[in-house]
């Protein structure tokens, strides 16, 4: 930092320090800032689908206290099953909301537990930026790690997981995925046990927050192994894993939901495996001492492939065997790709488990994917400890995010680090003026080298001092920040036009640029929870479980914890029957009403009538007999809901529940707006009776009738009443 | 349900003729390899579609001649060879006391089509179970019925469990072993060791060493990074058409692409990271500052020029996106 020049009396040092402070501050600030969209068009609420059940256990947490929470059985969830729920999540989230929440309350800030909920994620985006920094810094240097977290503070995939009202336990786990990798980072350059303890820490912590966890277990293990294998060990390596292994290990399995699984389920294998070996490497190094070099390498070498091949062997025989629990299935899905589709249609079902086109990756990270593989060369320039984890990460986190679209999320910190070394790298070659004034004068040029270490300053010593005129070096700047500039409209764009519209609420736009808003699942769960008895049994599809259980306090069959295959398919086959078998399956599974989500009249793609076809496939994977997807196509292999549509789909109770008396609001000509095709010119109904339909249509609920009095079927009770 | 009243018509029609042979269903299935009776439509009639017979006949309607190119069809005819084959294998280890009585036979629309074309049937494979009526394992409801075939149960395994099930008898499938499949990846396996082991011994790695990683690296997460991934699973066409027959690089909706975009994308990106990666370490190396500069504004250009493209391409495939840079 040229010069001795005092500014405000604070050295060159201490201004770098206090400007990095100041910048930070104000990446955390645009981090929160550009995460309020939903919450400032809208209002402060938890805006999605699943985010319910957080919001709905940290209420429950905040008021009976951490013991009632931790052995908490929900009977109102999957009806009659019930659900453990204590042991059964990830606490993080909620445990965090609730220490954030007393603390407050113990100062005397009388915050709603709602807005702390909401406001969360936005929050825990500002310290993911502070720890992408460290993060940076720890790999190359603060200017990396200024603009690497500048990156992760904006590009929009991490916001689409991290915006205002969406309470998910992404929102925090990204914080400690990095924190985590930070801290580790350290502990290996350090060959500290305090940070080999710090990283255990973490881990813990994240453990308890996201399922996701398992990357962290297995991605730690691959770098030791990956540096073992280039005969990198150390004793800092040893110190740093051994402690990180052994108290990490230890501590996730006081997670209830996790439990003993480290012992003994594949996940979990590499990482046992790899503390084995160093070990074993350990051990080797003190062999060392004792032996000629020679000798001593053809020991090592061999034990090293001999141990490897039969760890994975017995592996193999004991997942085999039944002793190692096999991958789950969603893990299976990463792997063969092709799995889900036969085997689980509830994990292919879901949206964000589908393989990753190109254009999402341009969509979330923009100049970021220009700049990854850039970084990534000029981690292999240097390659430390530190950058052979970067590479190890971006290789498996770039698998993963192609195979499922939601693991950009895991890829987007590992990008983001990588383009902040890249544009540091440039940056520091380009807007370096130590040099440019040292120019006429021809004094030393050694400050101007740019960061890399094999510089040919030696070759030409002169060369490297002019090293850019000021033409060159202003295109080349002007040029990066131009890209910059336009990288920053574009998270904005993309946060504010894509990621910011919460789906509890809707909105749409008149034709004068009037906003309406679309309250219709409120709506109808509100008037559940006034008008139904307490212990109403709701059926729906699991989409819209953890909702109705949060908004309408009412008992749900299904919700998003898609933990029974069995009892979802039920619910898929009630949907997916006639009227006079799902009436009769209704009632034996005591459910007194079924709620529908019905697009048709605003063009809302996302109702029940597009999912039927998942709730047909899934149900006919549990009751081959009675489901077929066949049968509800049309003979030209349609999927029609007008009068040409399949006998058995116009005899759906799906069908029959969303078209019910909707020709008498669009007309006997009417258009169903999401399938563009004719209405059903005639449904009816009998075993079950309309009882709310929500302003736009959105949601219809159905009472399922009583039985009839004098024994007649529903359908004939009717004919009397009617008169005929 | 057309099915089955167009059978109960056909059975009326032949319950004159002859009685229901099950030696006659063997002798068939002894002709054939996998002990699979391909029946003719007479034998059809006669021997399966019946109501006295004290015997169980699984039957799939199919179309295996070439001109139909179905391709469905042939994988549920393996499927139901394969458990042909282990149903065979397992009555001759139990010996000929207590046999089960079960034939497995197949219908080809060659041989059917007028009965087909009666039944209503449109769509093939079928898989029909014809239960015994009579005898000691009769089933309470003996009508015809149909297996529906779904992903799971059209694979040899899925298919034996299923019929196990429905049939109570411990039906399982003889999956032939695919050794060609074990020797291609033993060869692939040798191949890449040996590989190893001559690039271990005559390659310096050392000095191939960092750049010859970081190339393999990078390649694969640009392919990943670029939806390899996406077209391994969904299989779209290398490139679209216009209606004149002109080839359509870029699909024009963001949730599908064409296998080609994956390739252009992925240089793009390459290209642009290149020109960062030139910018950093090999511009400052060349010599005399007006080539120096004369690089600089080249590199520069091919830069932004690259990335304008990449952008163009975004937009073309997301209308509504706002920003562009060079290139429209």
């Amino acid at each position: 930092m040229g010069g001795s020049s005092k500014v405000l009396g604070l050295t060159a040092a201490d201004q770098a320090s206090l400007l990095r402070l100041a910048i930070l501050g104000l990446i955390s600030v645009v981090a929160i800032g550009s995460r309020l969209y939903s919450v400032i068009r809208f209002e402060s609420v938890i805006h999605e689908f699943d985010p319910w059940f957080n919001y709905r256990t940290t209420q429950y947490l905040v008021k009976n206290g951490f013991d009632k929470f931790w052995n908490w059985f929900d009977e109102t969830a999957w009806y009659p099953l019930g659900r453990v729920v204590g042991g059964t999540l990830y606490p993080g989230i909620m445990v965090t909301s609730a220490a954030i929440y007393n603390a407050l309350h113990l100062v005397n800030v009388p915050v709603d537990i709602r807005n702390v909920c909401v406001f969360l994620a936005p929050v825990f985006s500002a310290l993911t930026a502070v720890a992408t920094y460290q993060l940076g810094k720890e790999v190359k240097s603060a200017t990396a790690g200024l603009l690497a977290a500048a990156f992760i503070g904006i590009a929009p995939g991490y916001i689409s997981r991290s915006v205002a009202g969406s309470y998910d336990n992404e929102g925090i786990a990204i914080f400690l995925l990095v924190l985590t990798f930070f801290l580790w980072l350290r502990a290996v350059r350090l060959g500290s046990a305090l940070y080999g303890a710090l990283t255990a820490t973490a881990y813990f912590y994240m453990v308890s927050a996201w399922g996701g966890y398992v990357f962290i277990i297995n991605l730690i293990p691959l770098h030791v192994f990956a540096l073992l294998a280039m005969g990198r060990y150390s004793n800092r390596l040893y110190v740093a894993y051994s402690t990180f292994y052994a108290l990490g290990t230890l501590a996730s399995m006081q997670i209830p939901f996790v439990g003993f699984q480290p012992t003994f389920t594949s996940e979990h294998m590499a990482a046992l495996g790899t503390f084995g070996l160093i070990q074993l490497v350990a051990f080797a190094q003190f062999l060392r001492g004792l032996m000629p070099a020679r000798h001593f390498q053809v020991v090592v070498r061999g034990a090293l492939v001999g141990l490897f091949a039969a760890g994975a062997g017995a592996l193999v025989v004991l997942t085999m065997r039944g002793v190692i629990a096999p991958w789950t299935g969603r893990f299976y899905s990463l792997w063969d790709t092709g799995y889900a589709k036969i085997h689980i249609p509830i994990i292919a079902s879901v949206s964000e488990h589908q393989p990753t086109p190109w254009t999402n990756f341009f969509f979330d990270l923009n100049l970021l994917m220009v700049l990854l593989p850039a970084g990534i060369y000029f981690s292999f320039r240097e390659l430390t400890d530190n950058h052979v984890f970067l590479i190890l990460y971006s290789l498996f986190a770039a698998y993963f995010a192609s195979v499922m679209v939601r693991l950009i999320l895991t890829l987007t910190p590992i990008v983001c680090v990588m383009a902040g070394i890249a544009m540091a790298n440039a940056l520091e070659a380009y807007l370096d003026f130590r040099s440019s004034s040292n120019n006429d004068g021809g004094g030393s040029g050694d400050a101007a080298q740019p960061a890399d270490t094999q510089n040919s300053s030696s070759t030409e010593p002169s060369g490297a001092k002019r090293m850019h005129g000021w033409l060159g070096r202003t295109v080349v700047v002007v040029n990066l920040m131009y890209f910059l500039w336009m990288f920053q409209f574009h998270c904005s764009w993309i946060t504010s036009s894509a990621y910011s519209s919460p789906s509890v609420v809707l909105a749409s736009r008149g034709p004068d640029g009037s906003q309406h808003i679309i309250d219709d699942f409120r709506e109808a769960y509100y008037w559940l929870r006034k008008n139904t008895r307490a212990d109403a049994r709701v059926l729906s599809w699991w989409d819209y479980g953890y909702q109705l259980a949060g908004m309408a306090d009412r008992p749900t069959l299904v919700d998003n914890n898609t933990w029974n295959n069995t009892h979802i398919a039920t619910v898929g086959k009630i949907m997916a029957s006639d009227e006079n078998t799902a009436y009769e399956l209704a009632r034996r599974h005591d459910v007194d009403y079924v709620l529908v989500v019905f697009g048709a009249m605003l063009g809302y793609s996302g109702d029940d009538i597009n999912k039927f076809l998942w709730m047909i496939r899934i149900a006919q994977g549990v009751y081959p007999d009675d489901v077929s997807e066949q049968a509800f196509f049309t003979a030209g292999g349609e999927y029609a809901i007008d009068d040409s549509a399949s006998a058995a789909m116009r005899a759906s109770l799906m069908h029959k529940l969303s078209y019910y008396r909707f020709n008498e609001v669009m007309g006997q000509h009417g258009f169903d707006r999401v399938r563009r095709q004719q209405l059903p010119t005639k449904v009816e109904l009998s075993n079950f009776a309309e009882a709310y339909t929500t302003e736009n249509w959105m949601v219809r609920i159905y009472k399922v009738k009583e039985l009839d009095n004098l024994g007649r079927r529903h359908r004939a009770a009717m004919a009397f009443d009617g008169g005929s | 349900m057309r099915l089955l009243a167009a059978l109960a018509l056909a059975l009326v029609l032949v319950l004159a003729g002859a009685a229901p042979s099950f030696d006659r269903l063997r002798e068939l299935g002894g002709q054939d390899r996998d002990g699979v009776a391909v029946l003719q439509l007479d034998d059809f009639i006669k021997h399966v579609v019946r109501e006295d017979r004290d015997y169980a006949v699984v039957v799939q309607l199919t179309a295996l001649s070439p001109q139909y190119k179905c391709d469905t069809c042939h994988a549920v005819d393996r499927s139901v060879r394969a458990v042909a084959r282990g149903w065979r294998r397992q009555q001759q280890q139990q010996g000929q006391q207590e046999q089960r009585k079960i034939v497995f036979a197949s219908l080809d629309v060659e041989e059917g089509e007028d009965m087909f074309r009666k039944m209503g049937i449109d769509k093939i494979p079928r898989l029909m179970i014809f239960p015994a009526a009579k005898g000691p394992h009769a089933m309470a409801n003996p009508t015809a019925r149909e297996m529906k075939l779904s992903p799971s149960n059209a694979r040899p395994e899925g298919m034996a469990a299923r019929l196990a099930e429905l049939l109570g008898a411990p039906i399982r499938a003889d999956v032939p072993t695919d050794y060609t499949k074990y020797a291609t990846t033993a060869a692939a396996v040798a191949g890449a060791s040996y590989a190893v082991v001559l690039a271990y011994r005559h390659v310096d790695l050392r000095r191939l060493g960092r750049n010859a990683w970081a190339v393999a690296t990078i390649t694969f997460v640009l392919l990943m990074t670029s939806g390899f991934m996406w077209n391994r699973i969904n299989a779209p066409p290398y490139m679209g058409q216009t209606r004149t027959g002109d080839a359509v690089l870029f699909a024009p909706t963001q949730n599908q692409q064409y296998g080609v975009e994956t390739q252009i994308v992925a240089s793009a990106y390459a290209a642009c990271a290149l020109c960062v990666v030139l910018l950093v370490r090999h511009v400052p190396r060349v010599s005399g500052p007006e080539q120096r500069t004369l690089v600089t504004l080249l590199v520069v250009a091919s830069l932004v020029l690259m990335y304008s493209y990449i952008n163009s391409v975004f937009r073309l495939k997301m209308p509504g996106y706002p920003y562009r840079l060079l290139l429209p």
